[in-house]
């Protein structure tokens, strides 16, 4: 069957030569053409620049959109940023659209932190290795205690964990 | 070079004229999934859905797919549906499965928006786009 509706999106981090972190969002779909572009500094993972593009049909809220998003600027990607995100860029229904973007340019750059951990845990040869490698990783990342089913109370990777 | 990079599609047919089904995808360098949901138009409820994971990190993550289920029954249209699925689809079960059922349900309203306005231009082509969809109002 004919789809009557399509949405491409892809986020991409580009680490940069003078340290910071490029971060570029891109939404396409039968309606909507979006973009949004941070560059971000480690290590406090402040965002020090934020550009937004709408084209196509913008929605109400959105026509400043290239304006509003300079509100982040100062933000760091570290605890309460989705009530920060939220609250900066938050009101008219429109707007949420571009707070959840930015929110998914800092998810980006926590997993482009994430890989190579993820990385060296694969290269290990028996599974009581990889086992302990995980717990290791939720042991650093106290965030990831009860965030899915891998790191729930009863999940095996957290027996005799006391977290 | 790109040290991480994610890509989501979400495409949306019409099987009938109270159900749309959406079938998303998330591929990025740690994890690839798939999910394919049917949702009531009238009332936005969904009413199916199934996932696939593909790539993902440990061996309890297979666990979050019947987790799913619990999608079922509820809807696209309440207040904080997508705080919703995030608890109970992403806490509960995968973060990334959540996101990509939330990602079909962002599309759910744009999805009826388009396909009435490429109905509109079907029999009008040269219908005044952006005036029709400042006056659409879901049917």
């Amino acid at each position: 069957m004919i789809v009557k509706f399509l949405r491409n999106k892809v986020v991409e981090v580009e680490p940069r030569k003078d340290g910071t972190l490029r971060v570029s969002w891109r939404l396409t779909d039968d309606l909507l053409k979006m973009e949004v572009n941070l560059v971000v500094q480690p290590p406090a993972l402040e965002i020090i620049e934020a550009t937004a593009e709408l084209g196509r049909f913008v929605p109400k809220g959105l026509e400043d959109a290239s304006e509003i998003i300079e509100d982040v600027e100062g933000v760091n990607i570290g605890a309460g940023l989705r009530k920060i995100v939220r609250g900066v860029l938050g009101g008219p229904e429109g707007q949420s659209l571009l707070s959840e973007a930015v929110l998914e340019c800092c998810n980006a750059v926590i997993l482009h932190f994430t890989r190579p951990g993820l990385e060296i845990g694969e290269a290990l040869e028996t599974d009581e290795e990889r086992l302990e490698a995980v717990r290791a990783m939720v042991k650093s990342s106290p965030r990831l205690v009860r965030s899915c089913i891998s790191f729930q109370d009863d999940s095996p990777i957290m027996k005799g964990l006391d977290l | 070079m790109i040290s991480f990079n994610r890509s989501q599609i979400i495409g949306a047919e019409f099987i009938d004229d109270d159900t749309i089904r959406f079938n998303g995808s998330q591929t990025d360098h740690i994890y690839n999934m798939e999910i394919n949901m049917d949702v009531r138009i009238s009332d936005g409820e969904i009413v199916k859905i199934e996932g696939d994971m593909k790539r993902y990190t440990n061996f309890v993550c297979p666990q979050a797919v019947p987790v799913l289920q619990t999608a079922v029954g509820m809807s696209l249209r309440t207040k904080d549906w997508d705080k919703a699925i995030m608890k109970e689809i992403g806490r509960k079960g995968c973060e990334h499965f959540a996101e990509i059922v939330i990602e079909c349900g962002r599309c759910f309203e744009q999805a009826l928006r388009s396909r009435d306005l490429y109905l509109a231009l079907c029999t009008d082509p040269g219908l005044d786009q952006e005036a029709f969809l400042e006056n659409w109002q879901p049917a």
